[in-house]
């Protein structure tokens, strides 16, 4: 009889292996059928001004349709910016679709199609909870991967709470997840994947799907759905996302509490502040602790706690005044601090082509990064090889504060000007730039140009 | 046909090389190779080379040229040079220290020797014979007046691998232009860069000069302000003849490692071309425009203004009138030397009005570089600081009167200030509750922190235009 019991766990195990695997199957059949009909291949044109001047570039990502009007959430560096973009729908139609705003930060941007000569009805995915997400959890992705339209892959939430406090940036050059903490799979994701949806067995998505780790084996990362659904609302509302600022950064306190005496899940240590800043205006330091925000208790012990705290923050209406009661030499204070409006993450773009150079407007946050001491001029972002610019010597990361004698505060003054001057043809221009605190001269020799032109 | 042209072509190269050889140099070698050993050594060091957390040590092995009767020699010190520019502002520095000096003179006379310098805009390197008994030696004597040609010959001996006996080869080249701008320069074709440092005679048998490179001015922008004098090694390698115009200079006040005794103004700048003075309705040939005026430099105590162009130094015109020609101005005010008392006509401009006047600034020294700053190594926790220096401000826009602190310049790999996060070039400002603004102070607190054996060291660092903490656990 005792050697007749392993036998039967053998046989009962492989029997109980058997019958899930038809249900799990039938589940993944199911939600595919709830998602694929509303799976979009996408392909933008968006606009890069590196080069000195604006170069148009088609690109392909994925995305989702979330609404009958035609609402599809893709990624913000597939479709932030794009001029225009075609959408092959589930059932092989192609409509065009125009974009209405995005989030670099959270890396999501919301494009809508244009139905009005779609004839079929169009068909929308639901949104799941990304709080209930399990590691171990099976879930599929769904997109184009290398342009392979309508791939589905299959895997599991390898983690739930990924965070990536170094500085991650978009292929456009914003920083991006500071707010957020993703879902890592090992469901394949490919460069084309972006923007498409991670679904749960439920037919219910669980993240947008947005990066993938190189050189590796199936690590890929989506932006957990509750992110998204918060996002997506407020682009649909204000075509991008409204955050409050006020410039420090946070360190998990789990490695430092004995320095600063503090104990377990209390605290949230200020380890920088940024220059001129909301924070740095109401004297905070880096090595205060915040133990309490408006009266309630905040604390970062771990990395991965520290996106909610800056959410927190930033769930502020600009101009909002905080409270915040700080620990400081093993003494309690209370400092309030009025927020600002963290603001475009860059500036608009403009190729002022007549002259051979590509400029950024300054928003408050390229202020910050570039050290900057103020926010007038316009950011030169790119020169084109062969032109007056690059003969005169202008660099990228120059920022022009003159043009001839003339102050320009701002993108709109450049613009303006630029357009007087071309319509004159004014030949000599001298750009009184600042680079790395110096200033310097740079004389544009426009008659050049036009000699080229002609000879085309 | 094709075999044709090929046949015609064959002989047309082999009649140009006959030719060649029919107009060649007329040296006596015999007696040039005589005078060559006599005064020749063969220089073997060991150098350590450091760079962030890697340090190996080569043997080297140089030709060199005993110049002095105390027993100065020179030698191609291109990879002992510390201040390359780009090195020096990035912190990225390869740290070269040369120990275990021999020289060997071709007899097999055996001497230690000592490390001098290396001059900075020829790469020449300077080492000293070590006697007891203050010998004198046989030294190389350069003729002082010559005259370049376009076409002459020149001769140099270079050093052939340690396997190779005997150890020098003979080679010829010829002056093929005698360059003006940027500096003069006699150019000479048929020589490589191997083979630089070596001592070059005409065919009277007269040591004329050392074989150097000039290189492209205008590649020398990675010092992105301009206020240390940089000069670029980039760009492909003209070479030709150090001159004995310059050479007298160095060998009567040899470069010592660690000491600037170039002249410092303390201005970033650009050149006024042709275009701007025409824009500008200016009516001169070329000046500098200042572009930044450092803090209390020279420049600033003289009241030397952004926008003030100079146009005159000690009442020489300044001959800048592009880019390309600014590293002339620059080479100028560091050779005049620091304390020289100089004498600038500027001109301030607005769009209504333009006045001319005299200033006079006495130059300061060179900024020291980040190689030549002190450093303190803390061997438990395995990691290396150097003080801060002006290029280490410049850089990352630093206010020196409200920001202090030292650099990490060498963490050991598996060291535990590399592994509990500590990372290269990162600044730091404080060692628990102290301050931090040399590496005197940070001497003090580790020996104080290691006496007391505290379990855990918090840094506070600047890193990336950000501050944060660094927690290094200890193991004394």
């Amino acid at each position: 009889m005792k050697f007749l019991l392993p036998i039967f766990l053998i046989f009962t195990l492989s029997v109980s292996a058997v019958s899930p695997d038809r249900s799990i199957q039938d589940k993944i059949y199911s939600a595919r059928d709830k998602v694929m009909t509303a799976l979009v291949h996408i392909q933008p044109v968006i606009k890069n001004y590196a080069t000195g001047e604006m170069e148009k570039q088609a690109v392909i990502g994925s995305g989702i349709v979330i609404h009958e009007d035609g609402y599809v959430v893709t990624n913000y560096h597939v479709a932030g910016k794009a001029e225009r973009i075609i959408c092959t729908l589930a059932d092989k139609e192609i409509v065009t679709a125009t974009y209405i705003g995005g989030d670099p930060m959270t890396d999501i941007s919301v494009i809508k199609l244009d139905l009005s000569n779609y004839k079929n009805k169009i068909e929308i995915a639901e949104f799941g909870n990304s709080d209930e997400v399990q590691v171990g959890q099976y879930v599929m992705a769904l997109g184009s991967p290398l342009s392979l339209s309508r791939s589905l892959s299959f895997g599991v939430i390898s983690t739930k709470d990924r965070y990536f406090s170094s500085n991650v940036r978009l292929p456009s050059g914003e920083r991006t997840g500071r707010y957020n903490l993703w879902l890592q799979t090992d469901a394949a994701i490919n460069p084309g994947n972006s923007g498409g949806p991670l679904v749960d067995l439920e037919g219910k998505i669980v993240g947008i799907n947005s990066r993938a780790q190189t050189f590796a084996n199936n690590i890929g990362f989506a932006i957990p759905i509750n992110v998204v659904k918060a996002v997506v609302a407020e682009i649909i509302d204000h075509k991008k996302v409204i955050r409050s600022w006020i410039g420090l950064h946070c360190q998990p306190l789990q490695e430092l509490e004995e320095y600063f005496g503090t104990n377990g899940y209390s605290g949230v240590l200020i380890s920088s502040i940024d220059p001129s800043s909301p924070a740095e205006k109401s004297f905070l330091k880096a090595g205060d602790i915040i133990l309490e925000l408006d009266g309630k208790p905040v604390f970062a012990r771990f990395v991965e706690e520290v996106p909610f705290f800056y959410n927190q923050i930033a769930q502020y209406k600009p101009g909002s005044e905080i409270s915040l009661k700080v620990l400081r030499n093993d003494e309690t204070f209370n400092f309030k601090v009025v927020t600002k409006q963290l603001g475009d993450l860059q500036g608009e773009d403009f190729e002022s082509k007549e002259w051979g150079f590509t400029v950024k407007e300054i928003t408050r946050q390229m202020q910050v990064e570039n050290q900057l001491d103020d926010m007038t001029g316009v950011l030169v972002v790119g020169v084109k090889n062969v032109g007056s610019a690059s003969e005169g010597g202008l660099r990228r990361r120059d920022v022009i504060s003159q043009i001839n004698s003339t102050p320009i505060q701002n993108f709109e003054d450049f613009i303006s000007l630029y357009n007087e001057l071309t319509i004159q043809k004014t030949e000599k221009i001298l750009l009184t730039i600042d680079r790395s605190g110096a200033t310097r001269y740079v004389l544009l020799d426009i008659t050049e140009e036009e000699e080229d032109k002609e000879d085309e | 046909m094709n075999k044709k042209l090929l046949y015609v072509f064959t002989c047309v190269i082999i009649s140009l090389c006959l030719t060649q050889n029919s107009m060649a140099q007329s040296f006596e070698f015999d007696k040039l190779q005589k005078l060559v050993e006599e005064v020749s050594v063969v220089i073997e060091m060991k150098v350590s080379y450091s760079f962030g957390a890697h340090d190996n040590e080569q043997e080297e092995r140089y030709l060199g040229t005993v110049v002095s009767e105390e027993g100065l020699v020179l030698f191609n010190g291109l990879t002992l040079g510390t201040e390359s520019p780009i090195l020096a502002l990035t912190g990225m520095n390869v740290k070269t220290t040369p120990s275990v000096i021999t020289v060997t003179f071709l007899d097999g006379t055996e001497y230690p020797a000592e490390f001098v310098g290396v001059d900075r805009f020829s790469n020449i390197g300077f080492l000293k014979i070590k006697t007891e008994d203050d010998k004198k030696f046989n030294y190389l004597h350069f003729k002082d007046d010559k005259k370049y040609k376009v076409g002459e010959w020149m001769s140099l001996y270079m050093l052939l691998p340690e396997y190779i006996q005997p150890p020098l080869s003979a080679d010829v080249g010829m002056v093929s232009n005698l360059i003006e701008v940027p500096e003069e320069f006699p150019l000479i074709v048929g020589f490589n860069s191997l083979q630089m440092t070596s001592v070059l005679f005409d065919e009277d048998l007269n040591a004329v000069g050392v074989l150097g490179r000039l290189s492209n001015p205008s590649q020398s922008n990675t010092d992105q302000a301009g206020m240390i004098e940089s000069f670029g090694n980039f760009g492909m390698p003209l070479l030709g003849v150090i001159t004995e115009e310059r050479l007298a200079k160095m060998i009567a006040n040899p470069p010592e490692k660690g000491k600037t005794d170039r002249g410092w103004l303390g201005i970033t700048l650009q050149a006024l071309t042709t275009e701007m003075a025409e824009f500008w309705n200016l009516d001169i040939e070329g000046g500098i425009i200042i572009n930044d005026v450092a803090k209390n430099s020279p420049a600033s105590k003289a009241g030397l203004a952004i926008g003030d162009i100079i146009f005159e130094v000690n009442g020489q015109t300044v001959e800048v009138n592009k880019e390309e020609k600014v590293p002339i101005f620059q080479r100028k005010i560091a050779e005049m030397g620091p304390s020289a008392a100089v004498e600038f006509s500027i001109i301030k401009r607005t769009d209504s009005n333009v006045d001319t006047s005299k200033v006079l600034a006495t130059l300061d020294k060179t900024p020291m570089t980040a190689t030549d700053s002190p450093d303190y190594e803390n061997e438990a926790l395995e990691y290396t600081v150097r003080d801060m220096v002006f290029s280490d401000f410049l850089y990352h826009n630093l206010d020196a009167d409200v920001f202090g602190g030292v650099v990490v310049s060498e963490l050991k790999s598996g060291g535990l200030a590399e592994i509990e996060g500590l990372r290269y070039g990162d600044i730091i400002q404080r060692i628990g509750d102290q301050e931090i603004a040399s590496v005197g102070e940070v001497e003090v607190v580790m020996d104080e922190l290691e006496e007391r054996k505290v379990e855990e060291i918090i840094f506070f660092v600047w890193r990336n235009q950000k501050t944060l903490f660094v927690n290094v656990k200890t193991d004394w």
